[in-house]
């Protein structure tokens, strides 16, 4: 891990446990260090900015509610966070698709909500979030279709049935392609340590 | 279902992959949830692929959320900040909504006591006294419930600038400040409400009085520093 990041990380858990005893003060600094980045996930997979912000504002109520569940021996403070962001999102796409399940899948008109910064695709995300060498290398033995669907599942929330029409490919080459794709990941990140914190 | 058994553990494994990934259907992706909940192995699988995929969710560009939303969590919290950061509007602040409810407590409290005494002719049936920070009356604004008009009377409150006017205004649940119109800055005035009281009352609990520029806020919406706040009190 970048140093950065790992400061950022040791400032973060600090402020969430003075968030744990009520401290304010904290909690303002703790949303000018979290939001823009909890924001960018959200918005990214829910591609409804109005859903998305209601959906952030949920979750930091929760965290002054419950700051104090965070654990620090099992994960680092930003994936905790990040995960209970990505969580909800998905938990409300994969919702609505029970709900709607008559539906075309791709007439979501939120589907048309354009990223307005967002230069890189999900590929390059993927790879970029491979800062460290032995991830990046992880990265890079997936084929280019697996880590296509890996990188639009994970940065935009798409089903299965999305990604085989986003990627013009059966239902199931686009499953095996995620399950194989992840089984690989797994096995080079945990080779390379990377997999346990 | 026992995902924890050792020959399900490659199985739980998989699951624990397209749940943290996001490709798990609804359903089974609310019953991965709830299992883990208690079953502390599906929790560590899961955690396990969260900790995997971390680093890729970094990577991805920050984008900031409209202030709105740090305003909104403050404000449901009831926070502090929201005193010293506030830039929004008078009306949307907590420090506010205290100040009035006290004051109106107050000032009803006072009231109270007034009409327990025999008066001369019928109590009117909607009054509102608006009080400042100090909980003192300056304006009493009285209306039957038949009437459109209401009659604000000046019993006290600050001197008003010659070039500035006081302006009346409905304040509805969940909506913004609406104007009645002007108050005189001494002696007995009326506005017209927009409907019989039942109606144009119904959602608003409060009145409150800003100091504007002469003539008015030129936007329909307070611009000036709010000066008196009343609770709307139904005698009937």
């Amino acid at each position: 891990m970048a140093a950065a990041s790992q400061d950022k990380s040791a400032r973060v858990a600090a402020l969430l446990s003075r968030i744990a005893m009520g401290d304010q003060a904290a909690f303002g600094e703790f949303y000018e260090l979290t939001s823009a980045h909890l924001y960018g996930v959200a918005i990214r997979i829910l591609r409804d900015p109005p859903a998305a912000e209601e959906l952030l504002q949920e979750a930091y109520v929760n965290v002054w509610h419950h700051a104090g569940s965070y654990e620090v021996a099992k994960s680092q403070p930003m994936t905790w966070l990040t995960s209970i962001v990505r969580n909800r999102c998905l938990d409300q796409l994969r919702r609505r698709e029970v709900q709607t399940v008559t539906l075309t899948p791709d007439d979501d008109d939120a589907a048309d909500y354009d990223l307005p910064s967002d230069a890189m695709t999900p590929v390059e995300m993927l790879v970029a979030g491979a800062e460290a060498r032995s991830v990046r290398d992880c990265v890079e033995t997936l084929d280019a279709g697996p880590k296509q669907a890996i990188a639009l599942a994970f940065y935009q929330g798409l089903s299965h049935s999305e990604l085989a029409a986003h990627l013009r490919e059966p239902l199931g080459t686009v499953k095996s392609w995620v399950r194989r794709g992840l089984e690989r990941l797994k096995n080079c990140l945990d080779r390379a340590g990377m997999g346990r914190a | 279902m026992n995902l924890s058994r050792p020959d399900r553990l490659a199985r739980l494994d998989a699951l624990a992959a397209s749940y943290v990934l996001g490709t798990l259907p609804g359903r089974a992706r609310a019953r991965l949830a709830r299992v883990a909940r208690t079953d502390t192995v599906v929790a560590q699988t899961i955690r396990g692929w969260e900790q995997r995929l971390a680093p890729f969710a970094d990577s991805a560009p920050p984008i900031t959320p409209s202030p709105q939303v740090w305003r909104r969590v403050a404000l449901r919290l009831g926070l502090d900040v929201v005193r010293r950061s506030e830039r929004g509007p008078w009306w949307t602040r907590v420090a506010f909504w205290r100040a009035a409810a006290l004051a109106s407590f107050v000032v009803a409290v006072g009231l109270g006591v007034s009409l327990m005494r025999p008066a001369q002719e019928a109590a009117p049936p909607i009054v509102v006294v608006l009080a400042g920070q100090d909980a003192r009356p300056a304006l009493i604004a009285t209306l039957a419930r038949d009437s459109r008009t209401m009659t604000v009377k000046t019993v006290g409150g600050a001197p008003v600038p010659a070039d500035k006017s006081l302006e009346l205004w409905m304040l509805p649940e969940g909506a913004a400040p609406r104007s009645l119109g002007l108050v005189p800055a001494t002696g007995v005035g009326t506005v017209t409400l927009p409907a019989l009281p039942d109606v144009a009352l119904a959602n608003v609990p409060a009145l409150a009085v800003s100091l504007e520029q002469a003539g008015g806020s030129p936007t329909g919406a307070p611009q000036g520093p709010v000066l008196y706040t009343g609770r709307v009190e139904k005698f009937y």
